[in-house]
């Protein structure tokens, strides 16, 4: 076999059944043979490398299975870059196949030849050049294995054409260990009973959670935890859908633009259980004054993680599944009902000082949270919700509801990656066809992933659009009236006429400037399954509150222009 | 308070003998903007296991932290961080009993 098809044959034997890319000269041997094997393997066309790297993230974030990338060499492969530092950050399992030139051209500035090991190095968990058939199946399956396992993350194969193009046996491989790569840590009977002693003991015990109770599936052992210890907790962006958003022990999102409430509780805890999140600047606010009052543990499978911004009292090393699992038999059960209530109050303030005035905000031009909000009523909490980066990502993750499945929320939450939105929301709902994907995209983020409504077009991949469109590339332009004195340097946009772009793809088209037409604009845009965009113009110098303005506490939290907390 | 201490640390790393590690390693130091003082690469005294030896200046919790960056790698077995008058004669036997656990509860 050549080395292309002992790719298709390993590819197969990971489970991939979908491949997100673009040919080229250098990954031609491939494509030729993956039209063999078109049955097998449903190949998606991008319009642009970036879109097929997003559409992995997104298919991987849904699925918790590696997302598989095809690209050429030279700039095929470096329009992957962002989205690679994106899956990087974001702890996505994600493999990138690219092309490259052949072995004899390496080194000699060839016809896009571009030295991708090197330029992917720090932002993988692995990077290998391929440049012999017979070491294909050994390094997609490795590949594939380290992808998705311990603290997941991007691989990148840099497959050589003599890789692709010389002949080898097929020896299928299988990859479950690696001598000098650990993820299967068990964190000993006596660190555990120390941890459970630490929580009894607690009086206001107060949990933090993050993507990794996604990544690794521990949605109900949290729940149970939280249940038996009457604990309550806070989401990072990341860890958004896997506690419903109803849940009496959820308090609400972390950080810069989150809820009052697991600020403050942060603030006012005297011990804080960290599960598999990393204490990003967004979620802390400055460290300085961080949770000083209270003890903390630390849970997480990274151990570059633990004390790495936080200083802890207790690290526990491990799978977040299995560490709350054991420690929820070891914890006492509890009540802890006036704790849980120390919020109610500050919950009431963040209701009339920002959520009222936001949602319900009389007359006037659509606020950008209503339709968030209109969005989460008629969808009842099932659809899996994807953003975009700024104001509308902040106010997807507030006024989102998730009931009952988690992984149901996709953003770019470390990288920040704006243009992440359009092309991870067509990941998702090819990953999960039968869910309702409903993406929220600014009027910035949407040009600059726009393209992929060709690929929507073409596979009719039923994302539904909610475009919503200040005329600003808001967040910054918030950011500028807040702390720059209103010097709006390059965030005014001047934007082209979305109902013809619409058309020019064939999608249907439908867009809301009154209130009153918001609702029944929704309900049509769900009614079926097909591909959409509602164009929402809504206020145009909208803000997002609460905020924690950048570098300061946690505990100084504005709720308006004018009031502070 | 004043800026934390620097102190001239020995950073070992054992890995495996493979292509793009030194590269993947340096990386770790440029992007914290630490030079490096001192680098040697060769054999270990484990059979199979390359070392890496990194003179650097910085603070202990730097250092703490850079080893953990190292460790992450993939192809990284073990990798220890101490002030430079203060060797460990230990890095191997560490290492070699790592290896005969990691094996033997791969059966």
């Amino acid at each position: 076999m050549t080395g292309a098809e002992i790719l298709m044959e390993s590819l197969l034997a990971q489970g991939v059944d979908t491949v997100f890319g673009y040919p080229g000269g250098q990954i031609m041997p491939v494509y030729d043979k993956l039209y063999d094997y078109s049955d097998r393997l449903r190949h998606i066309l991008v319009r642009h490398e970036q879109g097929a790297i997003h559409a992995a993230q997104g298919y991987a974030r849904v699925k918790n299975v590696p997302g598989t990338v095809m690209v050429t060499s030279g700039p095929g492969a470096t329009n992957v870059v962002t989205g690679i530092a994106d899956a990087m950050i974001d702890s996505t399992p994600v493999v990138v196949i690219a092309g490259q030139v052949s072995n004899a051209a390496l080194g000699t500035d060839a016809f896009q030849e571009t030295d991708f090991v090197n330029l992917t190095t720090p932002i993988t968990k692995w990077t290998y050049q391929i440049r012999r058939p017979e070491d294909v199946a050994w390094a997609v399956a490795r590949a594939y294995y380290i992808a998705s396992s311990g603290r997941p993350g991007p691989v990148v194969l840099d497959f050589t054409k003599d890789g692709q193009t010389g002949l080898a046996e097929y020896v299928p491989a299988r990859c479950d260990y690696i001598r000098s790569y650990v993820t299967d840590h068990e964190p000993s009977d006596a660190l555990l009973t120390r941890a459970a002693a630490m929580i009894d003991a607690a009086q206001r015990p107060f949990v933090v959670f993050g993507h990794g109770i996604v990544l690794s599936g521990a949605e109900d052992a949290l729940k149970a935890f939280l249940y038996k210890g009457d604990i309550p907790a806070g989401s990072t962006l990341l860890g958004l859908s896997s506690l419903d958003s109803d849940d009496t022990h959820f308090k609400g999102m972390l950080g810069m633009h989150g809820n009052l409430a697991p600020n403050v509780m942060t603030q006012n805890c005297d011990l804080l259980i960290a599960v598999g999140m990393r204490f990003d600047d967004r979620v802390t606010g400055t460290v300085k004054t961080y949770a000083k009052q209270a003890k903390v543990i630390h849970i997480d499978i990274d151990p570059s993680e633990i004390g790495k911004i936080i200083s802890v009292d207790l690290g526990i090393l491990g799978d977040a599944k299995q560490v709350l699992t054991r420690l929820t038999e070891l914890i006492g059960s509890r009540t802890r009902t006036e704790w849980n209530h120390f919020t109610d109050d500050i919950k009431a303030v963040e209701k009339l000082k920002v959520i009222n005035p936001e949602l319900r905000p009389g007359d006037g031009a659509i606020n950008p949270g209503e339709v968030v909000d209109i969005v989460a009523k008629v969808c009842q909490g099932d659809a899996i919700v994807v953003t975009d980066v700024g104001q509308n990502q902040m106010l997807a993750a507030r006024y989102s509801r998730f009931k009952g499945v988690s992984a149901s929320f996709v953003t770019s939450g470390g990288l920040g990656t704006m243009g992440f939105g359009l092309p991870a929301a067509m990941g998702a709902k090819v990953a999960l066809p039968g869910r309702r994907v409903c993406l929220f995209v600014g009027d910035g983020g949407f040009q600059m992933t726009m393209q992929e409504l060709g690929t929507l077009m073409q596979e009719g991949i039923g994302v539904k659009i909610v475009l919503v469109n200040n005329n600003w590339l808001g967040n910054v332009r918030q950011w500028q009236e807040l702390f720059l004195g209103k010097r709006y340097s390059a965030t005014r946009m001047l934007n082209p006429e979305y109902s013809r772009i619409a058309e020019a793809y064939g999608i249907s088209y439908d867009s809301v400037e009154d209130r009153a037409d918001l609702l029944p604009a929704v309900e049509r845009l769900f009614a079926d399954d097909a591909p959409a965009i509602l164009q929402v113009h809504v206020r145009e110098e909208a803000n997002v509150f609460p905020m924690i303005p950048p570098g300061k506490s946690v505990s100084e939290i504005m709720l308006n222009k004018t009031e502070w907390i | 308070m004043g800026e934390p201490k620097e102190y001239l640390y020995v950073i070992t790393a054992y890995t495996e003998n493979s292509v793009g590690l030194l590269s993947s390693i340096a990386g770790i130091f440029t992007r914290r903007s630490l030079n490096i003082e001192k680098l040697l690469v060769y054999p270990s005294k484990v059979e199979g296991i390359h070392k890496f030896k990194i003179h650097t200046r910085t603070t202990p919790v730097r250092a703490r932290e850079v080893v953990l960056q190292i460790e992450k790698k993939v192809d990284v077995i073990r990798a220890f961080a101490v002030v430079d008058d203060e060797r460990s004669p230990r890095e191997a036997a560490i290492v070699r009993e790592f290896l005969k656990n990691r094996d033997k509860n791969n059966i």
